[in-house]
């Protein structure tokens, strides 16, 4: 019935809900929780570091700036402090000795200056002086611009760095004019130092600017110092600063063109040694490229960007001491000065996951921690729920009258066995005294709600299974027909049902093992705590008392049903000659009843026969031979069994046994028997006939009256609360084809038939009782 | 043989009964009825044995105590657990209880048909049966207002023993019933108990069902001092 409940409210979904949401889902909620916020603080410590990095970074890169800067202006402040100097020097000293002012001036300058270059001085009346180094970067090299001839010409004078004149040469200067020349023409108008634009010396792979001053001497001429730095130098300067660990700095000027930077001179080649060709390659320097488009955008200061999925900073400043629109720019990947942050990152990440990982562990052990507590409560409530089931099953067995009655049916053991351990069978087995066989006492089928027994098995059949019981303790084998000890067993008693498992609890008396309870299929039985002890106990001292009862039956003397009946027969052979009443069979024959009156102890067999349907005239006479054939059957089998009497009534037929004056014990046998044998031949000639058991017989023992009545013939009626009930078990019984008794039949026959319990009924003046069906004989 | 239930079907355990929502006196009811037990109680009040097994049934508010049924609080219960509960429960009352828009036939089934997954035609089958024994001739389709009152009751009484009820609330189906009907409803309780079920038989007095006093394993008054225990003789 509870399968078939939609809603089982024994099920305490709520509880089972909230059991969960403590247990499974909270736990995992918290670290959920613990991970979200392992993660965001992880992600806000990234991101407030980075932040700091980068704070750092332009600070860092400012620094660096700074310094380059600085590095820069010294490199370029002696040719424009060196121009104030000299122009200061000379512009104060006679005509005469400016020339030899210039040459001292410059000789200690490229002495001690190795970025400079050569000194020039030149005047408005196109005169025109140059100190510089020589070749080979040693001694030095005096020029003066002379005409000779009408020709100009350049005269060299050479001279050692201590001042010792070691040669001389002159070469042509062509229309040479120094007042054409740009650092003598951009400083027009001008008192300020002017700068040309770099120049490349081609032969001696220089990188040349110029710087120049113009003043005026004290003869009133306008003279113009110039000094030429080389740019190599710085060159090689920046190449070899380092901006964070792979960063660099380049210097342009506002066109982009590179001024200073690393590789110089392979861009100055690649550009035809032609410096206004020198501007800044999107594609050699790409990061620089970019940066001096922030800085033409944003103009001087920081600036930070993505390139190539790699982040860069750079950084714009002006260059004191230098050409006005000179840009230093420095750039450096990020990853140069936030590389610690970003390990420092990934090992905040990496504890985190640590964390996480523990926090997994832990929540999983605290999971299966409650899991397990969870498992052993359940325990320990189906224990005591178990305890309860099994208190009430030792109740209900306590309750059952005569338990320890051999005689008594104690089906109330098998049946809580089974149910008690969800078993499909439960049954009880008793060894002969001799122990060559063992007895089947009861055994329940739950599924079917049936009771059987009788069964003899051998010990020759079941060998090893008799070994292992009379070993005395139990077994249980999952594989009953793979296990030797009971592969016999399941071979001859449990395949008929189609049980796997059996468990075997083998019942002690006081010589040592009499019997066995067997349960079959049984889903519980290991939980069982003591109840299959004690049912082995009670089925003990039953099996004990049983056991003696048969010890004491001396040797040979026990009796089969076979022997009882044909004892009954013997007895019954003195009785009058069956009755056949109505329009069955013989006139009336009273015999030795020559009175009416109350008879205690009759046997009567109700046998009801649905109605047939006939349609037609063949069918009828078809219906009527199979009658006839059944009525002649039923006419022999209780003239075999000296029943007193059968009637026919409709579509009934009453047979009974046992009408007389002084009560007989085999009346009941003998109308059991017949009722078996009746059930078998009307069975065969129905199924001959192609027919459905059609019939249902009902058995009742007790008193009744009766006496022939009418005039002659007589006719014997039999009346009485055992004949009503008699018709009462055919019409109630559960199935075609079966033989419904009451109590009182199983009570008497128990030990000789086999008997299916049918429950408890109320009958209308009997009351409570009990219906059995009878099935076979033992 | 029915596994029995451990513990009672039915416990009143000093349950005290709201007055102003039952009319029940508001002293403590207590009880127990376990399974295959028939309990007999005398209440002279037809309503009031109906308010009874309205509080047996957890549909009278307590102001204390409880009504347990089969272990389970009906106050504890969510209303699906407790309907579902109140579906193994099998009733006949004065109370009308007959939908007039259904026939008869589906006021028989429905409580089968709301609460299990049996197939139709083993609850037709059920009820058909059930019908023969309480004396119709077969399961009664018209609507209960055609029915007569006798054979309203014998539907009631089918209504009642379907399927397999835990516990049974019969206001006596006895008293002015048709002689025959006896029988079945005595025949019909002794099944019910022995499959395990629980019986509360409300009888207006001892004189009905005599016959089966044999078979009541404790009887009971419903009076203004509550539910009192009357000593078997």
């Amino acid at each position: 019935m509870s399968s078939e409940e939609i809603v089982d409210p024994t099920l305490q979904h709520d509880v089972s809900v909230r059991r969960v949401l403590i247990h499974l889902v909270l736990p995992l909620f918290a670290l959920i929780l613990g991970i979200l916020a392992v993660a965001f603080i992880g992600l806000h410590s990234y991101r407030t570091t980075r932040a700091g990095v980068k704070a750092l970074t332009h600070e860092l890169l400012g620094a660096v700036q700074h310094y380059i800067a600085q590095e820069v202006s010294d490199y370029i402040m002696p040719a424009a402090a060196g121009n104030i100097v000299a122009s200061g020097m000379i512009e104060h000293v006679p005509v005469a000795v400016q020339d030899k002012v210039f040459y001292s001036y410059g000789a200690a300058m490229l002495r001690s200056v190795p970025q400079l270059q050569s000194f020039y001085l030149a005047d408005d009346s196109g005169h025109f002086t140059l100190i510089t180094r020589g070749k080979d970067g040693k001694n030095q090299e005096r020029t003066t611009l002379q005409e000779r001839g009408g020709h100009k010409v350049f005269h060299h004078d050479y001279f050692t760095d201590d001042g010792v004149k070691i040669g001389e040469a002159d070469d042509d200067a062509k229309d040479y004019d120094p007042r054409n020349r740009p650092w003598y023409k951009n400083t027009e108008n001008s008192t300020d130092i002017k700068w040309t634009q770099p120049y490349l010396f081609a032969t001696s792979h220089q990188f040349v600017m110029t710087s120049s001053l113009r003043f005026k001497g004290i003869d009133g001429h306008t003279l113009v110092f110039a000094t030429n730095i080389s740019l190599n130098e710085l060159s090689a300067f920046l190449d070899h600063i380092k901006v964070g660990k792979s960063g660099n700095a380049i210097i342009l000027d506002s066109k982009g063109r590179v001024m200073a930077g690393r590789h110089l001179m392979q861009q100055a080649e690649a550009a035809g040694w032609d410096p206004n060709k020198m501007i800044i390659n999107p594609k050699t320097h790409p990061v620089f490229a970019r940066g001096f488009d922030h800085y033409r955008v944003h103009n001087f200061g920081p600036a930070s960007f993505e390139l190539n999925n790699k982040r860069y900073v750079t950084i714009a400043s002006p260059l004191p001491n230098s050409s006005e629109d000179w840009v230093l720019l420095l750039s450096a990947p990020e990853s140069d000065f936030a590389g610690f942050a970003k390990q420092s990152s990934q090992q905040s990440l990496q504890f985190a996951g640590v964390i996480i990982v523990f926090s997994l562990v832990l929540a999983a052990l605290l999971i299966r921690q409650v899991r397990r507590s969870e498992r052993s409560d359940r325990k320990l409530r189906a224990q005591a729920s178990q305890i309860t089931r099994e208190t009430a099953a030792v109740q209900q067995v306590a309750a059952t009258p005569h338990l320890f009655d051999p005689a008594n049916d104690s089906l109330v053991l098998t049946e809580q066995l089974a149910h008690l351990a969800s078993a499909h069978r439960a049954s009880v087995w008793r060894f002969l005294h001799d122990g060559s066989a063992i007895i089947c006492e009861d055994s329940y089928d739950q599924k079917q709600d049936t009771h059987s027994g009788g069964f003899e098995m051998s010990r020759s059949e079941m060998e090893d299974f008799f070994k292992a019981v009379e070993e005395g303790e139990a077994f249980t084998a999952q594989n009953a027909a793979a296990d030797t000890r009971t592969a016999q067993f399941e071979r001859l008693v449990m395949r008929e049902v189609g049980t796997h498992g059996v468990a075997v609890y083998p019942v002690h008396g006081a010589n040592g093992v009499i019997g066995t309870l067997v349960l079959e299929d049984a889903a519980m039985a290991p939980h069982l705590l003591y109840f299959v002890d004690l049912i082995a106990s009670v089925a003990g001292m039953r099996l004990a008392s049983l056991y003696g009862a048969h010890t004491d039956t001396p040797e040979g003397a026990s009796i089969s049903t076979a022997d009882k009946l044909h004892e009954a027969l013997q007895q019954a052979a003195s009785l009058p000659a069956t009755k056949f009443d109505n329009m069955l069979m013989r006139a009336p024959q009273t015999g030795a009843v020559q009175s009416s009156g109350i008879y205690p102890a009759v046997a009567v067999l109700v046998i009801t026969f649905s109605d047939p349907v006939v349609d037609g005239g063949t069918e009828t006479q078809g219906v009527l031979d199979l009658i006839n054939r059944i009525a002649t059957e039923v006419q022999r089998i209780a003239i075999e069994s000296h029943l007193f009497a059968v009637e026919v009534a409709g579509h009934r037929l009453i047979c009974m046994a046992g009408c007389t004056e002084h009560e007989d014990p085999t009346a009941l046998i003998r109308v059991a028997e017949a009722a078996l044998t009746m059930r078998e031949t009307c069975m065969g000639i129905l199924a001959a006939a192609n027919l459905e058991p059609v019939f249902t017989m009902g058995l009742d023992y007790g008193a009744a009256f009766g006496g022939a009545v009418g005039a002659e013939p007589q006719v014997f009626n039999l009346w009485g609360q055992t004949v009503s009930v008699a018709e009462l078990m055919a019409q109630g019984a559960a199935d075609a084809g079966t033989i419904q008794v009451t109590e009182r039949v199983y009570s008497v026959l128990r030990d000789r038939y086999l008997f299916r319990s049918r429950g408890a009924f109320f009958a209308p003046h009997l009351g409570l009782g009990r219906a059995y069906v009878l099935a076979a004989r033992r | 043989m029915e596994t029995r239930n451990v513990g009672p079907v039915l416990e009143l355990n000093k349950a005290i009964p709201s007055f102003e929502e039952s009319g029940l006196p508001p002293v403590p009811f207590s009880m127990r009825l376990m399974p295959g037990e028939c309990a007999v109680v005398e209440a002279r009040d037809a309503s009031r044995a109906t308010i009874f097994a309205d509080l047996c049934s957890g549909l009278v508010p307590l102001n204390d105590g409880a009504v347990k049924f089969m272990g389970l609080d009906w106050t504890e219960l969510h209303d699906r657990e407790v309907n579902a509960l109140r579906g193994r429960i099998g009733r006949i009352t004065r109370r009308p209880s007959w939908t007039d828009f259904l026939g008869t036939h589906m006021g028989i089934m429905l409580q089968q048909l709301h609460h299990t997954t049996r197939d139709v035609n083993d609850v037709v089958a059920e009820a058909s049966r059930l019908s023969e024994q309480f004396g119709l001739p077969g399961l009664p389709v018209l609507r209960p207002a055609m029915l007569s009152d006798a054979d309203l009751l014998r539907a009631s009484c089918v209504r009642a023993f379907m399927g397999r009820p835990h516990l049974l609330l019969l206001e006596d189906p006895l008293e002015a019933s048709p002689a025959d009907l006896e029988d079945a409803f005595l025949s019909a309780i002794t099944t019910a108990r022995d499959k395990g079920a629980g019986i509360i038989w409300l009888v207006r007095s001892n004189a009905v069902g005599q016959r089966y006093w044999q078979g009541v394993t404790s009887r009971w008054r419903l009076a203004d001092d509550g539910l009192v225990a009357v000593r078997m003789g």
